[in-house]
C-alpha cells in the first residue's frame, strides 16, 4: 500500500544536479515552496568531501585502482578518468543499478549517486552556444528546428553567470560569444609559444583559455581556487560551481527548500480530468517504502537517461508510449558529443619553464570548420572545437623505463617533455534511431524496468571523425610538435562517452514532434517542465552544461509567471 | 594522532586559513579522515618469509636508492610491495611473483655460492641488470604502458620495478622529500624558472 504524506509544495524537482539545482535556486527565490528529491546519497557541501587534499599515501594501494573492487561494482564508472577511491562516494554503482546497452550499439551511461548529481564531477568547462547553433537544424534540415534563437537565451546566459562565476577571456568571436567573465586564468610558457605558432602558421584558427565555472577571485561568498587540482573529489572553498557549492545553498537560505535524498521517482501521477500531473511516487532508496507527495509544478531535472526513463514509466491510458508524449518523439534522438581520442604532441619548447599550482583548465580552439561562408567542400555538416591541455611529463609517464639505481631515481624525479593534448569534440546530429527505451522484462531492484539504450554514429560523424583526424595534425604541426600521435583515421568513440548525452525529450514548435516547447514545457502537460539534457534540439559542439543552466532558469522565469497568473 | 600526523593536518590546516579569506577549513570528518586513516603501509604485511622479505628490501633499494635524498628503503617501498603481493596483485601476476621471490631465493645462490643478499652490490646490480636484459621484450617496456593498467604477464622484475617506483613517489617521503610537494598553492604561475636539478612535482588531473 501507498503510504501518502499529504505534504503540498508549490513545486517538486527532481534531480539535484546542475539543472535541480538551479531550479532549486530559482524557484525558491520567486517564492514557491519547493521539494527536491534526488536519489542519491546525502552528501554535504565540504563536510562529506572526504578524499579533498587527501594525498596518495593515505589512499588504498597508495592509488592503484582497487581492481577487484572497480571490475565487481563499477565496471563502467571506473573507465572515467575523474573516478577514484578518491571520490568513489559520488559515482553510481553499476552493479545496484544496471542498464541495458546494446552491444551492437553501445552507449556508455556515467551517473553520479549523490546529491549535487554530476555537477560535483563534472569537467567545469563553460562556453556559451553561437547563434548558428540554434539555427544549424533549420538551415540543414536535420532534426527539427529550435523553437528559439541566441537572443532568447543571452539574458539567461548572463543571469546564470553572473551568479555560477565564470573564468574566461571575452574575445568578441561570433562563434564563440563571450560570457560575463571573471578574469581568465593564467597560461603556461607553452601555451603562449604555441598560440604564436598558431597565428603565424595556422591563422584561421583561434585560441582561448579554457572557459571554466571555477573561480579566479572571491565570489558570491565563495572562494576563489586555490588551485590543489583534483577538483572531482569535491571542493569544501567552494571554488567551482555545483550545486552543493552555489545553488542549493541559495535555495536554503530562501527557507522555501526540502531536499530529500535517496528519493527514488518512480513515476509521476497524471490526472486526467485536471490534464495536470498531480504527484509523483517515490520509493525510499534505503528502506523501500513508498510515498506520493503533490505540488503544483514539476521540474524534471533527472539527467538525460533518468528523465526519460521516468516519463516513458509514467505512462497511462492517455499516454499509453510515455506521459506527454503524444508526439512519439520521446526517447528519441538521443545525441552525444563526439569525443576523440587525445592527440598527444610533445615539445620540446620552454624546457627550462615550470609552473606553480596545478590549474584545474585547459585552453580551447572554437570551431573552426563550415563556419557561414566557408568549407562548402567539406564533406560532413557542422562542427568541432579542440580543448587542449598542457601536461610535464613526470615519473608516471617515464616508470617503465630501463635502469636501475641514483640515475634512475634521477631521471624519474625530473620533469621530462611538454605534452600538449587535443581532445576534439564534435556535432552530433539527431536522429530517431539512437534511443532510450523500456525493457520491462528486467526491472531494477526497485521494480523499475531497466532503460535500453542504442546508440550509433552517422555517416556524418565518421566523416567529421576523419576531418578532426586531419585538421588535428595540421594543427600539431603547426604548433610546432616534435612528435605527435594522432587520433587515427577510424572512429573508435563510444556513445555517452563525452557525457554529454541530450536530446530524448526535444524542444520544437511543432507538438507533433516534440515534446516540450520553446518554454521547455511539455506541450501535453502544461504543469510539466523538462530543463536538464533531454531538452536539446540538437547539440552543437561546446560543453553543455552552461546552456542547461540558462534554459533552467529561463523555464523557471516562465513557470513561475504562468503559475501566478493561474495560467498552470 | 601520532606526530607526524598531526603535524600534516597542521600543515594543511595553516596554509588554508592563513590565505582564504571566506573560512577554509578543514570538516571534522576530513579532519578524522586525514588524521586517522592509516598510511597504506602502516599495516604489518606477513606475505614473505624474513629471509624473502631481505631480497625484496635488496632490490627496492637498488632500484631507488638513498642518495641525497631518501630512497626506497626509508619511504617504506619493501613494506608496500609486500602488501601489494598479498592483496593486490592477481592470481597470475602472484604467480610470477612468487616465482620470482623463489628464484632469488633459491637460484641465485646455488649459481653464486652466497644468498643474494650476501653478494656485493655490483654482483646484485649485475644479476638484476641480466633479469631486465631478460624481460626487455615485455610489453611492459612500450611507450603506452602508463598509469592504469597493470601488464599482468610482465616478468618478475619488471613487476619489482614497478611496484618499487610506484610506492616511492606515492609515499609520504618520496612525495614531500623527492618532489616538489605543495598540496596548496593558493595561486597558479605557468611560467616559473626550472633548474636543471628541480624535481617535478606530482601529477594531478584536471
Amino acid at each position: 500500500m501507498i503510504a501518502a504524506q499529504h505534504i503540498d509544495f508549490d513545486a517538486i524537482v527532481i534531480g539535484s544536479g546542475i539543472t535541480g539545482g538551479w531550479a532549486a535556486k530559482e524557484l525558491t527565490e520567486k517564492g514557491l515552496r519547493v521539494l527536491v528529491l534526488d536519489r542519491g546519497k546525502n552528501i554535504r557541501h565540504g563536510t562529506d568531501y572526504l578524499g579533498e587534499h587527501a594525498p596518495d599515501w593515505k589512499a588504498p594501494f597508495q592509488d592503484k585502482p582497487d581492481r577487484e573492487l572497480f571490475a565487481r561494482e563499477y565496471p563502467l564508472q571506473s573507465k572515467n578518468y575523474a573516478f577514484s577511491e578518491f571520490n568513489r562516494q559520488f559515482w553510481n554503482n553499476d552493479r545496484d543499478n544496471p542498464y541495458i546497452s546494446n552491444p551492437e550499439k553501445p552507449f556508455e551511461w556515467f551517473r553520479a549517486d549523490a546529491v549535487g548529481g554530476r555537477s560535483l564531477l563534472w569537467g567545469r568547462q563553460s562556453y556559451r552556444w553561437s547563434e548558428q547553433d540554434f539555427k544549424s537544424n533549420s538551415d540543414d534540415g536535420n532534426g527539427i528546428p529550435w523553437p528559439i534563437g541566441y537572443t532568447d537565451l543571452a539574458p539567461w546566459y548572463s543571469h546564470v553567470e553572473k551568479f555560477a562565476g565564470i573564468s574566461g577571456q571575452a574575445e568578441g568571436w561570433p562563434e564563440l560569444p563571450d560570457s560575463e567573465f571573471l578574469p581568465p586564468m593564467n597560461s603556461f610558457a607553452l601555451e603562449r609559444t604555441i598560440k604564436q605558432r598558431l597565428a603565424k602558421k595556422a591563422p584561421d584558427l583561434r585560441m582561448t583559455i579554457g572557459r571554466s565555472a571555477v573561480l579566479t577571485r572571491d565570489h558570491n561568498g565563495r572562494s576563489a581556487c586555490h588551485y590543489c587540482g583534483p577538483c572531482h573529489r569535491g571542493c569544501s572553498t567552494g571554488s567551482y560551481f555545483s550545486s552543493q557549492s552555489a545553488t542549493l545553498p541559495a535555495a536554503r537560505a530562501t527557507g522555501n527548500l526540502t531536499l530529500k535524498s535517496d528519493a527514488v521517482v518512480e513515476r509521476l501521477i497524471y490526472d486526467e480530468q485536471s490534464g495536470k500531473i498531480t504527484a509523483v511516487q517515490v520509493i525510499d532508496a534505503n528502506s523501500g517504502e513508498r510515498h506520493s507527495y503533490s505540488a503544483r509544478l514539476f521540474f524534471l531535472c533527472a539527467s538525460t537517461v533518468a528523465t526519460t526513463q521516468l516519463l516513458l514509466n509514467s505512462g497511462s491510458d492517455k499516454f499509453p508510449n510515455g506521459l506527454a508524449n503524444h508526439s512519439g518523439a520521446l526517447g528519441q534522438h538521443l545525441m552525444d558529443h563526439l569525443e576523440s581520442t587525445p592527440v598527444v604532441g610533445i615539445f620540446l619548447d620552454d624546457m627550462d619553464r615550470y609552473y606553480f599550482g596545478n590549474r584545474p583548465n585547459g585552453s580551447y580552439i572554437p570551431r573552426f570548420r563550415n563556419l557561414p561562408g566557408q568549407d562548402a567542400d567539406s564533406e560532413f555538416l557542422r562542427g568541432y572545437g579542440f580543448q587542449a591541455n598542457v601536461l610535464r611529463a613526470n615519473w608516471k609517464m617515464a616508470y617503465n623505463q630501463k635502469g636501475f639505481g641514483a640515475d634512475l631515481k634521477d631521471a624519474l624525479r625530473k620533469p621530462g617533455f611538454w605534452i600538449w593534448a587535443l581532445t576534439g569534440f564534435g556535432e552530433c546530429l539527431p536522429r530517431p534511431s539512437n534511443r532510450i527505451a523500456l525493457d520491462h522484462s528486467k526491472l531494477d531492484r526497485f521494480g523499475i524496468p531497466q532503460v535500453s539504450i542504442e546508440f550509433d554514429w552517422s555517416d556524418n560523424e565518421q566523416a567529421m571523425w576523419k576531418d578532426m583526424n586531419q585538421q588535428s595534425a595540421r594543427i600539431m604541426k603547426a604548433a610546432g610538435a616534435v612528435f605527435y600521435q594522432g587520433m587515427g583515421d577510424t572512429n573508435t568513440a563510444i556513445g555517452g562517452g563525452a557525457i554529454h548525452e541530450m536530446g530524448t525529450a526535444r524542444m520544437g514548435n511543432d507538438p507533433a514532434q516534440s515534446v516540450l516547447n520553446a518554454h521547455n514545457q511539455a506541450h501535453d502537460v502544461a504543469n510539466l517542465f523538462v530543463t536538464d539534457g533531454s531538452c536539446m534540439t540538437s547539440s552543437s559542439c561546446v560543453n553543455p552544461s552552461l546552456t542547461y543552466m540558462a534554459l533552467t532558469a529561463r523555464a523557471c522565469d516562465y513557470a513561475s509567471k504562468q503559475l501566478a497568473a493561474g495560467a498552470i | 594522532m601520532n606526530r607526524r600526523e598531526l603535524l600534516q593536518c597542521a600543515a594543511i590546516l595553516v596554509s588554508g586559513v592563513s590565505v582564504s579569506r571566506l573560512g577554509f577549513s578543514l570538516s571534522d570528518e576530513q579532519w578524522t579522515y586525514l588524521a586517522n586513516a592509516p598510511d597504506y603501509i602502516a599495516r604489518t604485511p606477513a606475505y614473505l618469509s624474513p629471509s624473502q622479505r631481505e631480497i625484496i628490501a635488496v632490490i627496492a633499494d637498488i632500484i631507488i636508492p638513498e642518495t641525497d635524498t631518501p630512497g626506497a628503503i626509508a619511504a617504506g617501498v619493501p613494506r608496500y610491495i609486500e602488501l601489494m603481493a598479498a592483496d593486490w596483485l592477481n592470481d597470475q601476476e602472484r604467480g610470477i611473483f612468487d616465482a620470482g621471490v623463489a628464484y632469488m631465493e633459491t637460484a641465485i645462490p646455488e649459481e653464486y655460492g652466497l644468498p643474494f643478499v650476501q653478494l656485493n652490490p655490483p654482483q646484485q646490480l649485475q644479476i638484476l641488470e641480466a633479469m631486465e636484459a631478460q624481460a626487455s621484450d615485455s610489453s611492459w617496456y612500450e611507450l603506452g604502458n602508463v598509469q592504469r593498467d597493470f601488464v599482468s604477464d610482465a616478468p618478475f622484475i619488471c613487476q619489482m620495478k614497478e611496484l618499487t617506483i610506484w610506492g616511492f613517489f606515492t609515499s609520504e617521503v618520496g612525495v614531500t622529500q623527492v618532489l616538489q610537494y605543495d598540496p596548496m598553492p593558493m595561486h597558479f604561475d605557468g611560467d616559473t624558472p626550472l633548474g636543471p636539478d628541480d624535481s617535478s612535482s606530482p601529477e594531478f588531473l584536471i
